[in-house]
């Protein structure tokens, strides 16, 4: 007996290697071979044989759901009747957009590996063959169907591991997706669907994506936009025709998101027709494709050089460009200095006021561009500082007064204080107008950690600030600008009344936030402030402790103006206030639909209103397709319309939606609204 | 990453000047909105003027296996001359951009035809991609079937098979042939939505 052992053990060691790589066959762009985590196995074992793909650069193979068209990875296995294989262990797919559309599938060198079992019966000292007959599409521009064949053959004895192959397999196995235990549901409304899900792993899910198995699921190509809650994340995106048949009870996929910089995967089961409370505070994360932080970035700095061309701030550049005017004859190491002040100035605003922001979305207050708009005591205490700005221009009290608190004087000296001040003062007036390509960034910044939401704003500035840095370094511009002289008296005081106006502007906002005490307020305060100048003007300290009460006064009587109710309606169309449930009514009688965001306080919103929307030509529009006029009015905070807005990427207003009747998902229409273009939506022309 | 993308995709996040379809699908029971298009013979056809009869769009690529696959068994010709027959007008749509596989002038696209021995009404020269896009034409082949009454009736697959292997014709359902069959029969379209299959549509960027 013992003779018997020794000798086989003998004879094992004698047995030539096996390779545990088959010979790799290459098939075009594709060389594809066998690998295994065992030389040598014993009756009874599992262990894994993968199929390794080694692509041409650039070349994708799909995974087992291909995306929008393609063809999965298949493995016909030819096996000794000694050994069972089991399912194909999918790695971990990467969407692959390709113009409009996007597929599921991989590059590099992906692995799939598959669970084997010998027999127990099988013969110590046999040798069984695995062959793969495997077949995939491979796609570049063109796509090539290629096929072949491979072999392996596996000893069978002592288990002997392979030492080349078992970590290569092992680490691909580690990456395929597991069941977890994360718990989710999907539900479908209108031609949406949103997945939401709890107990997720640790892990980065900013960029969450949800691969399912089935097609039909959910559009490839469409943004899967992510909201983050406190217990879980849902993903809302469009649904596809599986909706309309019957539903299986599940659906199954996977879900990917990152952690540590490597990405992840989680097999996860959706329970049809659940929905899930994620805990959704009011600050949602939104993600949607296609931008990026460089994206967000160059929008963000056009959308701040476009901002100086913006109503609302037009007053105030005037001063600065005034200022320039005045010294573009003169020293230019001044107008260099005074160009870096203002743009500090430009700066420092937007860094307190994205701080305001960021503490207050860590707050969970839902809050976007043109937020203290919102509050009307930020609205009065403008109308008044615009006011007294107003009021200095026109020559009522004098740049050398000793003025304090009022900035008036901050904002008119040529010194250091002043350029910083005017820039300061830019940014806060600048404010309630949104320009082109702004939304989009502001939206992505919001939606993003905070460092992003910082350098997006600080684009924005610089963006802002451009204008004059320009002027200051490029001399041929300054020489061009007219000489100083008696006409700049004249020229500033007649800035005065852009300043009343944009003060009567924001009264109107006010009278709309706080009804008519609210008016009564800002112009006591208006007149307190009034009074402090002409106080102030005097030299006694009596008068001057009198003039610092009647600047508190007026800034009390700001502060004191609180919010009514009710908001009064912004536009003369007929309308109805928005709501999600009145939209899918609307949808459900077939009715076009057209939803304004708007508040009282968006420049913008007024234009386009102006301009287009109360255009009779645009009303006998709305009549004729008989399209429902809704508004979403976000004069004052309003968490369900912010929701809303995000759900778009947008952090604040004006959007623009219109549902056609042959669409059931809305078209966005661009910031600056024409006739055409809502036409266009209407009938569902997609230009 | 070049600076035309970085240009477009900061238009696409602004989404400023141009309207963006937030849903890219045509819904199948909708009314497909007019569109002029032009033909291998330099015809201008409008949707709207096939109005009272079926239309069935083919969006097609010569190269593509997928394509191959139901041209070298003649399952695509099978389809087009049961759907003339049945009075039906034919388009087949390229939309692959010059220099894209499948591109063709109005030349190569009437040798084309003749060459394949196709029924088809016209072959219509996408290569902007605006129908292609319009419609969410994703694969080659990607079918659609308009009705009488210029609804989508149908968009899909042609069949339940989704390989490539001309072998797996023989057995699969034509779900047009079905369709057709169905409206024909004065009924509605059993499955009127499945996913289609084959290679990308080879749009321009």
């Amino acid at each position: 007996m013992r003779a018997l052992i020794l000798t086989f053990l003998t004879w094992l060691m004698a047995m030539p290697a096996i390779a545990s790589q088959s010979v790799p066959v290459d098939t075009g762009k594709v060389t594809a071979s066998l690998v295994s985590t065992h030389d040598r196995i014993a009756p009874g074992q599992e262990f894994y044989i993968a199929l390794r793909t080694v692509l041409d650069e650039h070349w994708h193979t799909y995974w087992r759901n291909p995306g929008d068209s393609g063809e999965p990875v298949q493995i016909e296995w030819e096996l000794s009747d000694k050994l069972s294989a089991d399912e194909i262990n999918w790695p971990l797919p990467r969407t692959i957009p390709t113009g409009p559309i996007v597929n599921y599938g991989f590059e590099g060198a992906p692995l799939f590996p598959v669970k084997f079992k010998l027999a127990q019966d099988a013969e110590l000292g046999s040798v069984v063959t695995v062959r793969a007959n495997f077949y995939y599409l491979v796609c570049k521009d063109v796509c090539i169907p290629e096929q072949g064949s491979v072999s392996l053959p596996i000893a069978v004895g002592a288990p002997l591991e392979d030492l080349g192959w078992k970590p290569e397999i092992e680490a691909a196995l580690t990456e395929v997706p597991k069941k977890g235990n994360i718990q989710g549901g999907i539900i479908k409304a209108n031609s949406t669907v949103t997945i939401s899900l709890l107990n997720l792993p640790e892990g980065d899910f900013s960029k969450a994506y949800f691969f399912p198995y089935e097609q039909g699921v959910l559009g490839h190509s469409e943004a899967q936009i992510l909201r983050r809650g406190s217990k879980g994340l849902s993903l809302t995106t469009t649904a596809d025709y599986i909706w309309n048949e019957t539903i299986p009870e599940t659906l199954d996929g996977v879900l990917t998101y990152e952690n540590g910089e490597t990405l992840r995967g989680a097999e996860i089961s959706l329970a049809v027709g659940k929905s899930f409370d994620i805990g959704e505070v009011s600050a949602p994360e939104v993600k949607i494709a296609g931008a990026t932080l460089w994206t967000a970035i160059i929008g963000a700095l056009i959308g701040g050089l476009i901002l100086n061309l913006m109503p609302c701030v037009f007053p105030v550049i005037s001063i600065k460009a005034l200022s320039i005017a005045k010294l573009a004859h003169g020293e230019r190491g001044k107008i260099r200095r005074e160009a870096w002040l203002y743009t500090a100035g430009v700066i420092t605003t937007f860094l307190l006021l994205t701080i305001l922001l960021l503490g207050l979305k860590a707050g969970g207050t839902e809050i976007g561009w043109g937020f203290q708009l919102q509050s009307p005591k930020v609205v009065a205490i403008l109308a008044v500082l615009l006011f007294v700005i107003g009021l200095n221009l026109l020559g009522v009290f004098e740049i050398g007064s000793r003025l304090q608190n009022t900035g008036t004087k901050l904002t008119q000296s040529s010194g250091v204080a002043g350029s910083f001040f005017t820039g300061a003062l830019a940014v806060i007036v600048a404010t309630p107008c949104t320009a082109p390509l702004m939304a989009g960034a502001v939206g992505y910044a919001l939606a993003s950690p905070a460092f992003i939401t910082l350098a997006v704003f600080m684009a924005l500035g610089i963006g802002f600030a451009l204008p004059f840095l320009l002027v200051a370094y490029i001399p041929s511009i300054l020489t061009k600008l007219p000489k100083p002289g008696p006409w700049m008296e004249r020229f500033k005081e007649l800035l005065a009344f852009p300043m009343f106006a944009a003060a009567i502007w924001l009264i109107w906002v006010l009278s709309l936030q706080a009804g008519e005490s609210g008016i009564l307020f800002v112009l006591s305060a208006m007149l307190a402030a009034t009074f402090a100048i002409w106080l102030l003007k005097r030299g006694s300290m009596i008068t001057k402790t009198l003039g610092t009460l009647a600047v508190i006064v007026a800034i009390a009587l700001s502060i004191s103006i609180s919010s009514t109710s009710n908001p009064g309606t912004v536009s003369r169309l007929e309308s109805e206030a928005w709501s999600p449930s009145r939209v899918a009514e609307l949808q459900e009688q077939g009715r076009p639909i057209f939803v304004d965001f708007t508040a009282a306080w968006c420049v913008t919103c007024k234009v386009n209103e102006k301009v287009v929307l109360n255009k009779a030509k645009t009303q006998k529009l709305f009549e004729d397709t008989n399209t429902a006029f809704l508004i979403a009015d976000w004069t004052n905070k309003n968490d369900l319309i912010a929701t809303e807005l995000a759900k778009y990427g947008r952090a604040g207003v004006p959007l623009y939606l219109v549902y056609s009747n042959n669409s059931v998902s809305p078209v966005i229409l661009p910031q600056v609204l024409s006739h055409d273009v809502i036409r266009d939506a209407i009938a569902g022309e997609k230009s | 990453m070049t600076i035309s993308r970085i240009l477009l995709s900061t238009l696409a996040v602004s989404a400023i000047a141009i309207v963006a379809p937030a849903s890219a699908k045509i819904a199948t029971g909708s009314n497909v909105s007019d569109m002029t298009v032009t033909d291998s013979d330099g015809v201008l056809h409008n949707l709207s003027d096939y109005a009272g009869k079926k239309v069935v769009l083919e969006w097609t690529n010569e190269g593509c296996p997928y394509v191959k696959k139901h041209y070298t068994t003649k399952n695509m010709q099978k389809t087009q001359a049961l759907a003339k027959e049945d009075g039906a007008v034919w388009l087949s749509i390229i939309s692959s951009a010059p220099g894209k596989q499948g591109y063709k002038t109005g030349a190569e696209a009437n040798a084309w035809k003749v060459e394949q021995g196709t029924s088809l009404s016209a072959v219509v020269l996408d290569p902007s991609g605006d129908m292609g896009r319009s419609f969410s034409a994703k694969t080659t082949p990607h079918m659609f079937i308009i009705d009488e009454s210029q609804t989508l009736v149908y968009q899909g697959a042609i069949d339940d098979n989704r390989s490539a292997n001309p072998k797996t014709v023989a057995g699969a359902k034509n779900y047009v042939i079905a369709a057709m069959e169905d409206l024909k029969a004065g009924y509605e379209v059993a499955v009127p939505d499945t996913a289609p299959y084959g290679c990308s549509v080879k749009y321009g960027s």
